[in-house]
């Protein structure tokens, strides 16, 4: 191997990329266009069924993927959080001095940079359990769980619902949901904190010329009206393009093309964007949804309006 | 992009079409939550760290305040060493201006001691010269008595010539004998001769 080590970097690379592209001319060459799924549609993994059928008057609360990742989250949040406090010791352990920097993010950083103390103070269990449900909410949508109710897979002789990745995030339900739940709070505590009037004239400028301030005033209840979308859309859109881009990359990909041979390049891929995303963007996205909802709340009820 | 095709044709919309139910269930789990983390897990945390922040503000505080004093305790102890080496400074100095002065002083009393004892030898010199002087002279006058009477054989009254003689001898000059002995001597024995 002496020879491998006395090329170049950019030789080295340049030969690692002829060997893999051999690889899959070679996989090519022995498997052809096999492989191919007509009846495979990739939006299924999405696809919510009911489970257990509720209906209580006219709406529909049947027990499906949805409702599951909901539980384990709230579950997994509640357990983890509540067997972390109860053992909190002087001289923390490793995993305590993580849980407690992310609580110092989700106090310190998150709430109180964001608003006066009292509020934060009154307002951080709102911020922080947020923070820190979405963020177990996305965590465990990249643990594979056999969720997949249409296929399943045979483990030790027992059939169980195939392995899939699913968030709860990644339905646009959940985090709607959850922002029109910051959203009403923080006009509320907008009002609460200086009348409907005085709440509404933050909405204008001071110092805003009397002729453009109904058309200043229209353009900040629109764009009071777009953090419904922006917020809740950003980390829905986020989580489900991560999964659907892991999930065609891991295979999606080969199956609806039939093409076995591209799993030598897309699966490489998948890896990268899973690591990519388990390590960046469901811990991001948490820390920006619990931003924005604590600067909103600080928006409305601080002096400078926003 | 057959994906992607699939996707739009097979009728993809759920995937951004909220579901009631899914909205009541998140506000559920997410009360629930909310909740529990608000009544059990951040008061402890909260405790422990505000707890934790105390202790090192405490053990801040109390290093400062151990340093504060060790820096007095420190200057206290230089200023202690400072005057004691003052102190012991001084009591060299003073020692030694007293073993001066005590030399000087033995110097002194030596110099007037043997001067005393100088002085009284000149006195015992002077009074033993002077009797001596006295004596010589008396032995004189009678040796001068007795040549005489040799000389003329007969017997001089004694009184009356005792008187002669003391009167020549009265003529002599004998106090050069105790300014220089040998001087004297010298004369005495030239006139004498």
């Amino acid at each position: 191997m002496t020879w491998f080590k006395n090329l170049s970097t950019g030789k080295k690379v340049l030969l690692c990329v002829g060997l893999w592209i051999a690889l899959v001319i070679v996989v090519y060459a022995l498997t052809g266009s096999s492989g191919k799924n007509d009846e495979y549609q990739p939006q299924n993994e999405f696809q919510l069924d009911p489970w257990v059928s509720i209906h209580i008057g006219g709406l529909d609360l049947s027990i499906n993927k949805a409702v599951l990742y909901l539980f384990l989250t709230a579950a997994a949040t509640t357990a983890t959080m509540i067997w972390i406090a109860r053992k909190m010791r002087q001289r923390p352990n490793n995993v305590q001095t993580a849980v407690e920097a992310v609580y110092d993010l989700a106090n310190n950083n998150i709430t109180r940079g964001n608003m006066p103390a009292e509020y934060a103070r009154k307002w951080f269990p709102f911020v922080g359990a947020l923070f820190f449900f979405l963020l177990f909410a996305n965590l465990i949508g990249y643990i594979p769980l056999p969720t997949n109710s249409h296929e399943t897979t045979s483990i030790f002789g027992f059939e169980i619902p195939s392995f899939a990745l699913y968030a709860a995030t990644a339905n646009i339900s959940v985090p709607l949901v959850l922002t029109l739940v910051v959203w009403f709070s923080y006009h509320v505590e907008g009002v609460r904190a200086r009348g409907v009037r005085g709440y509404l004239a933050t909405f204008i400028p001071s110092g805003t010329p009397g002729l453009l301030k109904p058309l200043l005033f229209v353009i900040e209840v629109i764009s009071h009206f777009v953090r419904i979308i922006s917020l809740s859309v950003r980390i829905f859109a986020n989580l489900l393009a991560g999964h659907l881009l892991i999930l065609f990359m891991a295979g999606g990909m080969v199956t609806l093309l039939g093409l076995a041979a591209l799993g030598v390049v897309t699966l490489p891929v998948a890896i990268v964007f899973f690591i990519f995303e388990t390590v960046l963007i469901a811990g991001l996205q948490a820390f920006i949804f619990a931003t924005l909802t604590a600067i909103y709340l600080g928006g409305a009820v601080s002096e400078a309006g926003h | 992009m057959h994906a992607l095709q699939v996707i739009g044709a097979g009728g993809g919309d759920f995937l951004v079409k909220p579901g009631v139910g899914v909205m009541v269930w998140t506000l559920i789990a997410f009360g629930v939550t909310i909740l529990l983390l608000r009544k059990f897990a951040f008061p402890p945390i909260q405790e422990a760290l505000d707890k934790r922040r105390v202790t090192i503000e405490q053990s801040i505080e109390h290093a400062e305040q151990t340093r504060k004093e060790a820096d007095a305790l420190l200057r206290e102890y230089r200023e202690r060493l400072r005057e004691a080496r003052e102190q012991a400074d001084d009591i060299v100095v003073r020692a030694r201006r007293g073993a001066e002065k005590v030399h000087e002083d033995a110097i002194v009393e030596a110099k007037r001691s043997r001067e005393e004892m100088m002085e009284q030898t000149r006195r015992d010199i002077q009074q033993e010269t002077r009797r001596a002087l006295d004596q010589i002279r008396s032995e004189v006058a009678d040796l001068t008595v007795l040549a005489t009477e040799k000389v003329t054989r007969k017997t001089l009254d004694d009184a009356d010539h005792r008187r002669l003689i003391e009167e020549a001898l009265e003529e002599f000059d004998f106090s050069e004998l105790a300014g220089d002995e040998r001087t004297g001597a010298a004369t005495n024995g030239g006139e004498r001769s």
